[in-house]
Parts: C-alpha cells; structure tokens; sequence
C-alpha cells in the first residue's frame, strides 16, 4: 500500500471537522474489506484515511417503531442480532452472505452500501425494507431513500464531506416476510453473479405491498417494478409468483463479465425471484 | 508521516509499538512485532492465512490498519496454546498429519479456535463453514475436518472432568 | 519378555507415523521465506507491463530514483551483460524492448519499504507502443498471427523430461506457422480404415482453460551476497541445485559462487521448479549491496505467475457396435503462454495408450501466445488429457448401451502393451484401481440412488481412470550412524510433501532401526549431495532409492566393524534391538552406540559409518488413480453438490499410509476444482480478467465432502519396498469423473472447464445434449 496519513476522530463533530477541510483528498475507512484492497491493487490512493472505529454513534443498532442501524455495524453483528428476525430477516441473511466469516467480522453495512459495489449484498434487502440513509454533512443531517442512494457503479450521493451515520428501517406492517438469495459458484468465499430480496406485506390473503430488489444485473441495487405491481392486489399464487419472477427480467440490465454472462444473469434472476418470492410469502404468512 | 503508538493487549500482554500509520494489522504483528505466524496468502481477506482473533473473533489481519487494533485484544497463533503444551486443535492436527506446507495451518487453527469456543460440539458441516474462509490447497481438508472434530471431543472431555 | 526388534519388524516402512515437522507448523513457528529477517533489509517490487504485446519506446526513472527511501531502480538498459536472447521464462529477467504478455517486469525497485518501492514504481514513466496480439492459441497458430518468440529461439523441453522421462521424436513446424514452437506425430495402423469400419464414430471437441497452481505462499526469495562475491539465495523451491543452475545460467555466474538455502516451501505443485523472481532479485542485491527480499503478491502470481496451459484436445473415435476400438484421431493443442516450456508427450501416451487402439493418428501442438508462460503442474497435462479421453470412452459406453467399467477394462493397457511412442508399459496397477472402484457400494447402487433423487434435485455418478508414467532423476544420499546408535540422512530433498518421513521409515527399515532414531536433513547445496526436484512423483521412487541403498550401504560398513571386534563372519550377524548380535548368541554382541562412537574416537581405528549412493534409474513406475463422484445438482442454478468422493490409487507400497491419504486427498481437492470453479480467465487482449482469490476460486472446505481414499498396492519391481510415486495421479482423473457424473445426472455432455454453474444451467436451458 502506498503511503497515506491517518486521522482517528473521537466523535462525528470530529469527523465532520475533518472532511468539511479535507474531505476530497480523503477516503473513510469502517470495516476496510473493501477499502484497502483497491488501495492495495492502487485503484485509490487517498492521501488522508479517516477511521471511524472511534465513532460510537455509528455502531449502535437501535428496535423501537422499525430498526435504526448504524452505518458501522458489522455483519457478523447484524448477522446474530436478534432484533434481525420476523419481517427483517433478509437483512441479516444478507449480512451472513458477505466474504468469509474473517470479512463479516470485520465489514460494515454502511461500507457495504458505500462502496456502490453492483454486487453488494446487504442493499437488496434494505431496498426492499424501503430503508432511509441517513447522512450527516457541514449543514447538518439529510435522509434520503436507499433506493435512491446509489447514483452508478461505484457512486452514491455523498458529498466529499459527508458520511453516511446510519439506515432507518420503517416497520414493514403486521404480515411481512422477506428473503435474500444470491448464486455464487462457491458456498462461501465469494460474490454475488445475481442476488435477489423479496419482502411481500400480505393483507386478508393478498399482497399488499411487493418489493423486489437485485444486486449485480445494474450498475446500481434496482428494483424490479413491474413486477412488484402485478403482484400487488393479488392473492399471491405459484401462476402470479412466475408471472413475477418473468417480469423481475425486464429491471435486469446485466453486463457480460468474468463472473457470469447476461444471459444467466437473467436467467438467475427469474430463478431467485421465483424460489424468494415463494419464501416471503411463506414467512409473510407464519 | 509520523510514526504513531498503538496500544493494544497481544497474545495477552499488554503491548505499545510504534507503527506507521499506513501499515496493516498483518505486517504490524509481522515486522514490528515478530509475530510471524499470520502469513500473507492474498492481502485481499480472501485466504484466510492471516487470520488473528480481534477481541475474540476471526478476522483477516490484512484487511486492517494496525491503528484500528487500538486498545483492543489480539490473539495469533502464537498465542493460542499456554506456555509449553500444545493446544488439543494443534494436538489434534499433529497427530492427523494434517500440516502438508503449512502455510495455511495457523489461520486455519485461528478459526477453529474461535469456531470451538463458540460452538463446542460443532457437526461435521458446521466445522466445514467454519473453517470456509480459509483456503487450504495441499490437505483437500478432509484430514482437517476430523481433526477438529477430534479437539472438539477431547475439549470437552477435558471440561466435564474439571 | 520384551519384543525383539530385527531389521524385519523395527517401526519403519508400512507405518502411518506424523510429520516430524508437525508441531513447529502448528505454532506457526516453521519459517518460510517472508518471515526471515535480516540486518539491512531491503524490499524489492516490479514494475509490470499492462499490455500483452507492446514495444517499450522509453522508460524514465529518474523521478523514482530521486524518492528518498529508494535503493536502486533496474531496467534492462542497467543489466546489458544479461543482455541476450530470451530463452527461457526466467532469461526474461527484465523486458529488453519488447513485452511479450500482460504482467512481464519492465523495471524493478529495491526501497526501505515495500511502500516506498511501490510509490517508486508509480513514479516511473514508461512509453509503450502496444502491438497486436496472438491471445487464443488456435488464432496464434495460424500463418500471419502476432508473433511471440524472437525469431530463432528454441524449444524448451527440460520441463517434459523432469517430468515424465518420455521422448517423443519432434518434426518440423511448417514453416510460417511462427507460434508453433513444439509439435509431434504419432501414427499406428491404418485409422482412415478402422473409421470406415467402425459403426460408431464421436467427435468431441475439449477445453481446459489455464490453471493457476495455488499454493497459499506466493514466489518469495531473498538474495544477499558477501564481499567475497558468493550470493545466497533463501528461496521457496522445490528443487534447490535448478534454482541454483538456472540463476548461474541467467546471471552468467559459475554455480560455486552461489548457495541456494532452500527455505520451507509453502506448497509447488509445479510452480515453484523453475526460476521466476530469484534473478532480478539476486540482481538488485548486487547493485544495493544490502540483503533484498521479494514477495510477489497474490495478483502477480496470478497475473505473472507460471500457471499450467490451457490445453483444447480434439478427438473422433471410431468404434464398432459391440464397443470394438477401431481408430483414434486427436490434436491437442498447447497454449505455453510467452515461453516455450510445456509437457507434449503425456498427452499422446494417455490418449493414445491408456486403451489399446489399434490405429491411431495423434498430433500435439505447442503454441506461443502473448500471456503468462507455463510451467507444470501437478502431472502436467494428464488431468486434461484424461478428462477428454475418459469423457470421450463414458460417451461411447453410453451411445452404445455397454457397462462402462467393462468397456474400460476390455481394452485396457497392461504390462508390456506398447505406448504409443513404441515403449512398452511398465508393471501397473491400472486394471486393480478400475476394478475396485468398480466394487464400491456408490458405484454398485448407483441406479437405485440416481433414482433416489429429490426436493428438484438431480443425482449423477460418474467414475474415471487416469494414470502418471513417475518422472526419473539421478540423485544421492548419506546415511551416516551417529556416536549414540542413531542415524543422520542427508539429502539435498525439499520436502514438500512430507517425504522426510518416509525417507525416514525407508532409511529405518533398510538398516535395521526404528523411525524415531532417523532424522533426515534437507541440505543447502553447498552441503547436499545432488538432489533432483521434488516433482514428477519421483521423490520416494527415486530419492528413497538412494536412501535405502545408502542405509544399507552403512548396514554393510556397521556389520563389517561389528565383525572384526566380534571375531565373527558379516553373514552370522543379524541387528536386534540397537545391538549387532552372532545369531544364535545373542550375548555375544555390540551395540549401535559402541561402533558409532569407536568412529568419533581420538585415535580410534575403526572408521565412521558413512553410507552414500548416488544412484541414476531407467525404470519407472507407472501410478494409476481410479476416482468416484457421487453429486446432486440443482438444475435451475446449475449448482453441484459434491455428496461423496472416492479415490483408489495404485501407491506399489504405502510406506507411510496417513502421508499417502494426504496426497490422494489433497491431489483430488486441486483437479475438483480444476472440475468445477477454477479458470484463469483473459480478455481478448490478454488481460487477466480474474486476478484475485475471490473470482479465482479454489474450493473452500465448504464446498467438499470428506474423501474416502482406498489404497491398492501393486509392488513397482524397482521401487524401495516397492513403492510408487504417489504425488501426482491423485489430480488425473476427477474432471472426467465429475463430467461423467453431470452426465449421468442431466444427460448434458460438458466438454469444457470448469464446468460451472452457469454452464451446467445453461446447457440444461438450451439442451445441448
């Protein structure tokens, strides 16, 4: 790794501090999973690293009327919360998808997000959760929908002097279930070639609310709409659930790359629409 | 790019070194401290080599700063059995034959370490995820597997005679 | 009573016994290369080329040089007595004008820090102009593709003679082919004529990308040289007398001037035989005068390592309908990367020989291209030989409704059938392996479990043969008897498959004492004898050789001694229990300990037991592996669940059966992923497109079951206590049995590597049948 100088803040005041004068030179470090290897293979090369280890606000998960996750939480952590459970389940199953054990002990959800990585695994369920990111910059706090967090791969709506505190998860409704699925060749040790989240909020035996998210078919997390609307209204049924799963398709912009070709891409995202929606509605129903 | 002093507890022993502010946990433990147990298979966290526990838990030493370890508990393989004796796991491994090159065995050992203490009596697939994260290329595991499942036995063998 | 020992029943050959070396691996106390210290030491990168195919216009270090904290900063321009053409991989020692693939070290920096040298190197300026490129070896082999070679550079076949000791004869590539640096023909019988004969013809086409070999120790040496001029190298090796020869050659030094101290060697399989990084670091010492280590890191070795080719086989079969072989057509091509350098010759035998076809035509081509050169690895080109030659005998099997096991072991080769260069086939076990997989209970209910399947699930079994001809190479031994009646062997052995030990039962057995009183040490090459490398499955065949005749080279000098003090005949002695003995008398005798010290005396008479053999061979031993794959596969992801996983391999004798199963494991784990996950994947211009361990995936613990391995000994006639190598047919024959096994489960015919998830899926989607 190339040289850089580290700055350790105590407090988000700290942090802030030192963005607002030095944001732009300067790289945000929580769980380093991601952040160091691209400064290793010297894809960044931040002058300033700034480690949010110190930060207590950051790593606190709160239960109350819905969840407030801190951006600093671990997945290993979020992974065994129990809070994690009923209607938010996918999360943590998302969150014990990550790396490897070694990784998830160490990697954030909010480094998870930040990085903008197509392929991250605990955005599908937080978009679906209709998650809110809450940011913190010079001029105080903003939030702002997960869904609309992600501007390209590798990009997100924060500011050079701004960092992402933590997610708000609103309470899904008394019937919701959800899950997250991905396809990797390997069991563990490896990334999502497609992932799906699926959370269904069922209502005197129809769907109320559908979500669907995917990870690694878009440059960024995205929903499949049309989908989640032939299936809101609807008593759900294996004939809707495929009817669903084909539409998932039409949000799927996949690429052609090392990891899989567009067209199993798309395939996979029929398939893990199809066998999460199926999930949901059982856990929705439980 | 001053040097800055890391105070943390390894192995431990309450340990301050001065560290460069740009190294990782990994060459901390290897180049300032003489630990040179954790190796550097990939430097990415996708081996598993380097694995130390962090306040208890498995996590890949190259994936973090050295400053990042401030005030917190770090154990290697050279701390893993008391002083002298082996620890059942490395008993277990020895008497197996499980080390081939060795390179992978001390993170190996570090997860399973942790994976015992947190789970004593783990099945045979348990074992298997616990250990996922850190690649083996000679062993095909196998050998590995039993291992561990033997110094799971002989653990708490050890446990209900106290 | 105590138990009497004799040579016969001392705790040696036959015996499970753990690695000695065991408990300092387990504390992480066993040091490998990275983990030496030294006074002054310096840390050594490279500056890599992007592109696989350009000429370098200019280089400019003069920024990097001025980086405090920077040593030295080498070009080529600074080397020019190194000046030369290329012939091998590692002659490369820095590109002089031209790169010739993605990853080839233009410029290289020795600093105080690895991160000062890594900021150095962005501080070099390199102008490329970058040229076409010849990246799929099928286009590089045609007439008019970007050349790779200088004009005029050779052929390098040392790989396949360490390898495998076969010779094929070489003919001449058309000339303006200019990528083809190696190619053979074999030809027997008339197959024009067995194909029109035959009833059943097949044609397969089969692809095995390249391979990385994926020990978790990266390349790492350390050079440092003294004020005499000598240079030691400490290095990852497996064979440290190459290492030695191939830097002499390179740096045009004579090899006394050099010692290679062979550190622990954090896993080969191949990679680590040639020189790779030991030059430029042996170079960078020179000109630092300060002690200099490297390390590549994990994106280099997979960028610029030396991994195994990518080999395509085409092969069509003719058969008649009672499953007769008539003829055989195959070419397979090569990719050796940059450099010259890849096996041919197995890929003939096994196709051509491992069933007795009475006419065959086999081509093998070696092509040129612009990406990392190759080097062996674990039974270079046997695995993907045996993965469409058993690929290809299943279908047949299939296609014409016979028992595949009778197929098999209808035509199979057995001691004295010709191979196809004419050699006839050594003493194998090959027909024992096949038939006792045969009898397992997984291939036995296979039906009735197939069936069994469900949950959507899809349930295969598929089994192979594959087979390793056991590389030959001249090597020594000392077994020397201490003054307390143990025994010190020395070998110039790297061990990196835990052949200490059973050098150590061998060493125990021929002289006639327990393991436990035998250490083994792997010398420098300034103390060793001459070793060979440890590759080929030769190091137990032919280093336990040596071993064995040196120990009872030293039981015949302890017997002679023993006889002038006892006044007795050698051939009325016999070694009981660590004491020389007249038989029949058993108080009449001297102990070990007594001949050993009256050879360390102060005026003593008697002379040291020192027993040496340096022995050269002529025989090998053929090592065959037979292997089950039991799987369930989900047929929407295509994902496949390894369920059981059997290996019987042929070892002659077990001489340490727990170090034997390691090997037939560990080999099996390498050639399934080889299977099913691993490939090195390049764009079309030559960039490596997954170079980390996370998207060049090696199979994690989870993704396996336990293996069962069953051990067969058919005794090699020239091997210690029979023994056969047991390295290498272990990784030969699971992509086959795996691809079998698909079949079985989907009645989808995969014929390349991996067979991945999005392949197996794919196929089922289209049908491709």
């Amino acid at each position: 790794m190339r040289r850089f100088d580290l700055a350790l803040p105590q407090s988000l005041d700290d942090c802030l501090k030192i963005l607002a004068e030095q944001g732009g030179r300067a790289k945000l470090l929580a769980g380093g999973t991601d952040l160091l290897p691209q400064m290793k293979n010297g894809v960044l090369h931040p002058a300033l690293v700034v480690d949010l280890s110190g930060i207590a606000r950051v790593r606190q998960v709160q239960n109350g009327h819905g969840l407030r996750i801190g951006a600093a939480v671990t997945a290993r952590a979020l992974e065994k919360n129990p809070a994690l459970r009923g209607p938010y389940l996918a999360i943590a199953e998302s969150a014990a998808m990550v790396g490897s054990l070694q990784v998830r002990n160490l990697a954030t959800v909010g480094g998870n997000l930040c990085n903008a990585a197509p392929s991250a695994d605990m955005a599908p369920p937080l978009v679906a959760l209709e998650a809110q990111a809450v940011i913190a910059g010079p001029g105080g706090e903003r939030r702002v929908p997960l869904a609309d967090f992600f501007t390209g791969v590798r990009k997100t709506v924060l500011a050079p002097d701004e960092l992402l505190v933590e997610l708000i998860v609103p309470p899904p409704g008394a019937h919701s279930g959800g899950q997250y699925l991905r396809h990797t060749p390997r069991r563990e040790l490896d990334i999502a070639v497609a992932g799906v989240a699926s959370q269904l909020t069922m209502a005197d035996g129809r769907c109320a609310k559908a979500r669907i998210a995917l990870a690694s078919v878009a440059p960024t997390p995205v929903r499949a709409t049309a989908a989640e609307r032939s299936l809101e209204g609807q008593a759900v049924t294996p004939e809707a659930i495929e009817r669903a799963a084909a539409l998932a398709i039409e949000a799927a912009n996949p690429i052609d790359d090392q990891r899989g070709s567009i067209e199993f891409r798309k395939h996979l995202v029929r398939v893990l629409t199809r066998r999460t929606l199926t999930t949901a509605l059982q856990r929705a129903n439980a | 790019m001053a040097k800055q002093v890391l105070s943390c507890t390894v192995n431990g022993e309450p340990v301050d070194v001065l560290v460069q502010p740009y190294v990782t946990l990994l060459d901390a433990l290897r180049e300032d401290m003489g630990l040179t147990g954790p190796k550097e298979g990939c430097g990415t966290g996708d081996c598993g080599a380097c694995t130390v526990h962090l306040d208890g838990q498995v996590v890949a030493s190259c994936l973090m700063l050295a400053m990042q370890a401030r005030g917190r508990e770090i154990r290697t393989i050279e701390g893993l059995a008391g002083t002298g004796a082996l620890h059942p796991l490395q008993d277990a491994f020895v008497r197996h034959g499980v080390p081939q090159c060795g390179f992978c065995i001390p993170g190996v050992l570090m997860a399973a370490a942790a994976l015992l203490k947190e789970n004593p009596r783990p099945s045979q697939e348990q074992i298997r995820y616990g250990i996922a994260g850190n690649l083996c290329r000679c062993t095909g595991y196998t050998a590995m597997v039993a291992a561990i499942g033997e110094a799971a036995e002989t653990i708490a063998s050890q446990r209900s005679a106290r | 009573m105590s138990t009497m020992k004799t040579t016969r029943d001392v705790k040696g050959v036959g015996i499970s016994i753990p690695r000695p070396d065991g408990p300092e691996k387990v504390t992480g106390r066993v040091q490998y290369v990275a983990d030496i210290q030294a006074k002054g030491l310096l840390h050594a990168k490279l500056l890599r080329s992007p592109h696989a195919h350009a000429k370098i216009v200019s280089i400019d270090t003069a920024a990097a040089r001025a980086l405090p904290g920077v040593r030295a900063v080498i070009t080529a321009k600074d080397i020019p007595h190194l000046k030369k053409k290329a012939p091998t991989r590692a002659h490369a020692v820095l590109a002089i004008d031209r790169v010739v693939f993605m990853g080839q070290p233009v410029a290289a920096v020795a600093a105080d820090e690895p991160s000062i040298a890594e900021e150095a190197l962005d501080l070099i300026k390199v102008e490329y102009q970058v040229l076409a490129a010849s990246i799929d070896p099928l286009k590089a082999m045609q007439p008019g593709a970007p050349p790779v070679a200088d004009a005029g550079t050779e052929a390098d076949t040392s790989e396949a003679l360490a390898h495998s000791a076969v010779a094929i004869a070489q003919s001449e590539a058309p000339a303006k082919a200019v990528n083809i640096s190696q190619q053979a023909r074999l030809q027997r019988g008339d197959p024009a004529k067995g194909f029109a004969e035959a009833d059943h013809i097949l044609e397969k086409t089969y692809r095995v990308p390249m391979v990385h070999q994926g020990y978790l120790e990266p390349h790492a040496v350390l050079a440092e040289w003294d004020r005499n001029g000598l240079l030691t190298l400490w290095a990852s090796t497996q064979g440290s007398f190459n290492t030695r020869s191939e830097v002499a050659d390179v740096l045009g030094i004579p090899e006394n001037r050099i010692r290679v101290i062979p550190v622990e060697c954090g896993g080969g399989f191949g990679g680590k035989i040639r020189a790779l990084c030991e030059p430029i670091t042996a170079v960078l010492a020179q000109v630092t005068k300060r002690p200099v280590r490297y390390v590549m890191t994990r994106r280099e070795e997979l960028q610029a390592g030396m991994p195994a080719p990518q080999v395509i086989i085409k092969l069509k079969t003719g058969v008649k309908r009672d499953g007769t072989l008539m003829a055989l057509d195959a070419e397979t091509v090569i990719d050796s990367g940059a450099y010259s350098g890849a096996v041919l010759a197995v890929s003939a035998v096994f196709l051509g020989s491992m069933y007795r076809w009475p006419s065959f035509d086999i081509r093998g081509f070696e092509v040129l291209t612009h990406k990392p050169s190759v080097a062996a690895y674990r039974a270079p080109v046997a695995p993907q030989t045996i993965f469409a030659i058993e690929s290809q005998m299943e279908q047949i099997a299939r296609d014409l409704d016979l028992d595949s096991v009778e197929f098999r072991m209808r035509h199979l080769i057995q001691e004295g059938d010709p191979m196809v260069n004419g050699q006839p086939w050594q003493s194998n076990g090959a027909k024992q392996v096949l038939s006792r997989i045969a009898e397992h209970p997984h291939w036995k209910t296979r039906k009735q479990w197939v069936a069994a399947g469900k949950n959507g699930k899809r349930r295969g079994v598929g089994l192979a043969l594959g087979g390793w001809l056991g590389g030959l190479q001249p090597t020594g031994a000392t077994v020397r008897l201490n003054p307390d009646g143990s025994l010190a062997v020395l070998t110039g052995q790297v061990d990196i498959a835990g052949t200490n030990i059973a050098l150590a039962q061998i060493a125990a057995s021929a002289y006639g004492v327990d393991t436990d009183l035998v250490r083994i040490t792997t010398g420098d090459t300034d103390v060793a004898p001459v070793t060979g490398l440890s590759a080929g499955s030769k190091t137990v065949y032919t280093v336990g050789a040596a071993v064995l005749q040196a120990a009872e080279d030293a039981r015949r000098q302890t017997f002679e001694i023993a006889a002038a003090e006892l006044e007795a005949s050698v051939h009325d002695l016999e070694l009981v229990d660590g004491k020389v003995t007249v038989r029949g008398m058993p108080d009449k005798g001297i102990t070990l300990a007594t001949i050993g010290k009256k050879g360390n005396l102060y005026m003593s008479k008697t002379p040291p037991v020192l027993g040496k053999a340096n022995p050269a061979f002529t025989r090998q031993a053929p090592g065959f592996a037979a292997q089950l794959a039991r799987l369930e596969l989900d047929p929407d992801t295509g994902e496949v669940t390894l369920l059981d996983f059997v290996v019987v391999q042929d070892v002659g004798r077990a001489i340490n059966p727990m170090g034997v199963e390691g090997q037939m494991q560990g080999g099996a784990v390498q050639s399934i992923g080889m299977a099913l996950t691993e490939g090195l994947l390049f764009d079309d211009r030559g960039r490596l497109t997954n170079p980390s361990l996370l998207d060049y995936r090696k199979l994690t613990a989870a993704d396996l079951p336990n293996l069962e391995t069953i051990i067969v000994e058919v005794p090699a006639p020239a091997g210690p206590f029979g023994a056969r190598g047991v390295g290498e047919p272990p990784i030969i024959p699971a992509p086959a049995a795996i691809a079998n096994a698909i079949q079985n489960a989907t009645g989808a015919r995969l014929t390349e590597l991996p067979m991945s998830p999005e392949r197996i899926a794919l196929a089922l989607v289209n049908g491709a049948h």
